[in-house]
């Protein structure tokens, strides 16, 4: 199995039942060879039970496991080699480093030679070499990582799972650490499936993300392509934030339509292949607070509405608004620091401005 | 008790009566008796002379550890089995094993040892299914000995042996032993090198516990050995009523309470006893 | 998780063995104190509830079982007392000025109650306590302490010692304190400490055996008698009744533990 080389995983209809609760409902998915999959989901998504049906420790109810085209479903998690990191790291804490690193060596009876070797490389790969001796309690958080990275990574496994890796982590150290994992990642080109709650650390780290609620496969694809293209209100609002318009469609043709959203008419742009609402059906639109513009007197764009400051922060680089708009409610508005030509204040009245092609049409599947 | 001005004085008071329970009415009388041991029948050591010179102080020495050693061994070996299944078993189960534990370790030590009785004795139960089912045609000696004797004491042990596993055995965090499956180790493996050498802390708590408390243990060996083989307990016991030797029971008596007290204190760093006591109440 | 680590055939199988090895014995007695034979047996031609007549009729069981009750409670009473009081002042002054305490504490657990049964045969001479009610119960009562005082403490290790500063601070003296605002919380500890204190002096033995001789006549002793003299189904009857007697108070225990988390 050890061809270097990443592995490809097919989730086929995967379901997991507890009683009468559903954890995980008919999830399909593909993982493709070397590539970073994170699955991404609000706590009790279903993520974890996916992880760890694919590692072994939960047997699905229906639905196939497949590795490179063969059923792996029925399988005992020692007998899938896949490397795993679990939450909170499981180092063996009556072992050192060497021998945590060791041990998936050890209990495939590899000679003691050809185990130094690997230990010493594996942990080289994390650079944590002169730490060999030290038992798991003496390491700090970030090096207790590395240690379990190395031990999933040492005896060349067809994957690697990543439970929620970085969660025990402090903010600064996690931001670094993502880096390096994808670092990481990159140099033993092996398939990785990682689990999150942290959407940051997921559109920082995945090749692709595949977004969970309440068991069900929501949207997969690129992290630009689902931040950019959300299919549905949920995805829009857990992966960064979001304004939602709702209104009906209307004159809808093959470039875009009108959303009539109370008294205002909202134009959209569709993107190629796009297909238009209905006329008159319902509809909902994300718009991103980041592709609103504050306009300059006398400018303009395809949709304007005019309002006031109801509240502001400063973020550093920007500013975050909150505004009280005359036709559509309130607003929220990220907006650049280096573009705010002015001091804001509550109460100031502003005129808000954006493109055709900034909403972008979602099911609205809120509960 | 109220206004003594001085705020941490109250909190003293509360201590003492107990303390002072403990100190007249413990502590007082266990040293005056032992200190019989130099005293009489004349002062100086020539009790503790008997045990390099007396056959019959030695025989019961060494019946005791003997039967201590083995005592360990087995409620280790068997406590270890049920506490491992307690720990991996489901919330439903445990609850059940659980009670296979503390039922007995609460039931009158007497009422068990006459259990044994009725089961082991010549015209016993087990003898008696064996005879009529033709597999024997003597009853087997399985009391009034020293096989008796361990089988009692086994029995009584295995509950003092099960709390301190179980509560070192709970401290693993299962994850370890996913994380040992996940990694490629087969059930074996995983017991072998993770959850053995994890829990161990609790099988040396236990197996101190467990000696110490067969050491000085009177009312079992005294039933179910029938006064044919004696443990240090009832032999101290013989020689303060019935033979009137004080010096002679006190010696012995100094020398467990100090074959304890060693025991515990070598151990000691391992052991945490309030945490053994902890636990099981 | 379907795939968590699980004992082998050889781990279930000696857990098994060794958790019918622990509970058979005691439940082979309830049919041996059936029988209707009139020696140690198994019922032969049917059940019969001779033995347990012949129990309650008699004025020595009673009288022991009565005896073995009084000492019981005024022994539980004393150490109850003294112990949920020394529980509670070693949590509020420092661990270590009560380190020595402490140990003192599990002296009685640790040391064999043969070296404190001839102990006290030779300290309750002079003081006029051998075979006497107060005798009794001041050995078991002494004794019982430590298993009171563990109770306590667990429930005190769960108790934020702001809320007596607290309570302190707002006017409330040591003995109010105490009354409001400390021993309803731990009550349930201390009932367990009761409840093991109790069962502590029930079932006592070796040092009756020593300090106790004919006014003076516990259950436990006349159990031993029994054993050493004559082993006759009324026997069982007196262990199937001791039997169902700890099960009620554990499970009374049990109860109310569980009554006080939920």
């Amino acid at each position: 199995m050890s061809d270097g080389r990443g592995h490809a995983l097919v989730l086929r209809g995967l379901s997991k039942h507890y009683g009468a609760f559903t954890a995980v409902d008919k999830v399909s998915l593909e993982v493709g060879q070397g590539e970073f999959l994170t699955l991404l989901g609000p706590s009790g998504s279903g993520k974890t039970t996916i992880l760890m049906a694919v590692a072994g420790f939960v047997a699905p109810t229906a639905g196939s496991i497949l590795l490179d085209g063969s059923d792996i479903t029925p399988l005992p998690p020692e007998k899938r080699n896949f490397g795993m990191v679990f939450q909170g790291y499981a180092l063996f804490p009556h072992m050192t480093v060497a021998d945590n690193v060791a041990f998936p060596l050890r209990v495939r009876r590899l000679s003691r030679a050809d185990r130094d070797v690997k230990v010493r490389a594996a942990l080289d790969l994390v650079q944590l070499g002169q730490f060999a001796d030290r038992l798991p309690k003496q390491l700090s958080g970030g090096q207790q990582q590395r240690v379990a990275l190395a031990r999933a990574l040492v005896f060349d496994p067809a994957l690697l799972l990543l439970d929620e890796p970085l969660s025990a982590l402090d903010k600064k150290l996690r931001a670094e650490l993502q880096e390096e994992l994808k670092a990481l990642h990159k140099r033993v080109g092996r398939t990785f499936i990682n689990v999150t709650h942290d959407q940051e650390e997921a559109l920082s780290m995945s090749d692709r993300i595949a977004i969970l609620n309440h068991g069900k496969l929501i949207q997969h694809g690129a992290p630009g392509a689902l931040y950019e293209r959300p299919r549905t209100r949920f995805v829009a609002d857990f992966l960064g934030k979001s304004n939602f318009l709702e209104g009906i469609a209307r004159v809808p043709t093959a470039r875009g339509f009108t959303l009539e959203a109370g008294v205002h008419d909202i134009a959209v742009r569709l993107t190629e292949g796009e297909a238009p609402p209905p006329e008159g059906k319902r509809s909902l639109l994300s718009l991103r607070p980041e592709k609103i513009g504050l306009l300059t007197d006398g400018a303009t764009a395809e949709n304007v509405v005019g309002g006031s400051i109801v509240a502001w922060s400063y973020l550093g680089a920007g500013y975050s608004l909150r505004i009280s708009t005359d036709t559509l409610g309130e607003l929220r508005v990220v907006l650049p620091a280096w573009q705010a030509s002015f001091a804001p204040a509550e109460g100031l009245p502003v005129r808000l401005g954006w493109s055709a092609d900034a909403a972008v049409l979602v099911e609205d599947d809120a509960p | 008790m109220s206004d003594s001005g001085r705020p941490g004085l109250g909190w003293w008071l509360l201590i003492l009566p107990a303390l002072l329970l403990l100190l007249a009415f413990y502590v007082a009388p266990i040293v005056q008796v032992l200190a019989v041991s130099v005293t009489e029948p004349e002062m100086g050591l020539g009790n503790y002379e008997r045990i390099f010179t007396s056959g019959s102080v030695q025989r019961v020495i060494l019946t005791t550890l003997r039967i201590c050693l083995i005592t360990t061994v087995f409620a280790l070996l068997l406590g270890y089995g049920i506490a491992y299944a307690i720990t991996l078993a489901s919330p439903r189960m445990k609850g059940w094993w659980i009670l296979a534990v503390l039922v007995p370790l609460w039931i009158s030590v007497l009422v068990r040892a006459f259990a044994w009785v009725t089961l082991l004795r010549r015209q016993g139960l087990i003898n008696n299914t064996l005879m009529e089912s033709g597999l024997i045609s003597e009853p087997l000696p399985l009391v009034w000995n020293e096989f008796g004797i361990i089988v009692g004491m086994v029995h009584y042990m295995v509950p003092f042996a099960v709390l301190p596993m179980l509560s070192s055995m709970r401290e693993i965090d299962p994850r370890l032993l996913a994380a040992a499956r996940g990694l490629g180790a087969s059930r074996g493996d995983t017991f072998r090198r993770v959850f053995l050498p994890l829990s161990m802390p609790g099988v040396i708590a236990a197996g101190v516990l467990v000696f110490i408390f067969s050491l000085g243990f009177y009312i079992t060996p005294a039933i179910l050995g029938g006064g044919k083989t004696l443990m240090v307990a009832e032999w101290i016991s013989l020689q303060i009523l019935d033979l009137i030797r004080w010096g002679l029971g006190t010696m012995m008596a100094t020398m467990l309470v100090l074959a304890i007290l060693v025991t515990l204190a070598v151990f000691s760093r391992i052991v945490d006893l309030r945490r053994i006591f902890g636990s099981g109440a | 998780m379907d795939g968590a680590h699980t004992p082998g055939p050889f781990g279930r199988g000696l857990a098994w063995a060794t958790a019918l090895y622990l509970v058979l014995p005691i439940l082979i007695i309830l049919p041996v104190a059936l029988t209707d034979q009139r020696y140690l047996s198994l019922p032969q031609d049917g059940i019969s509830f001779e033995h347990f007549r012949t129990v309650l009729s008699s004025p020595e069981w009673l009288g022991s079982i009565w005896q073995s009750f009084t000492i019981a409670i005024a022994a539980t009473v004393l150490s109850v007392v003294a112990g949920t009081l020394c529980a509670i002042g070693c949590w509020r002054i420092s661990r270590r000025a009560t380190d020595l305490i402490r140990v003192l504490m599990l002296l009685p657990l640790i040391i064999p109650s043969i070296v404190y049964a001839i102990g006290l045969y030779r300290y309750f001479g002079p003081l006029g306590l051998l075979d006497r009610f107060a005798g009794v119960v001041l050995a078991h009562g002494v004794t019982g302490i430590p298993y009171v005082v563990i109770t306590v403490s667990t429930a005190l290790a769960g108790f934020d010692p702001r809320l007596e500063q607290a309570a302190r601070g707002m006017g409330a003296s040591l003995s109010q304190t105490l009354r409001w605002v400390i021993l309803p919380r731990i009550a349930p500890g201390i009932f367990s400490g009761a409840i093991f204190a109790f069962i502590h002096s029930w079932d006592e033995l070796v040092m009756v055996l020593f300090i106790a001789s004919r006014d003076v006549f516990t259950l436990p002793r006349r159990i031993w008698d029994g054993i050493n003299e004559n082993l006759d189904p009324a026997m069982a009857a007196v262990a199937v009744l001791l039997i169902l007697f700890t099960t009620l108070l554990l499970m009374a225990d049990r109860a109310l533990r569980r009554r006080s988390e939920g």
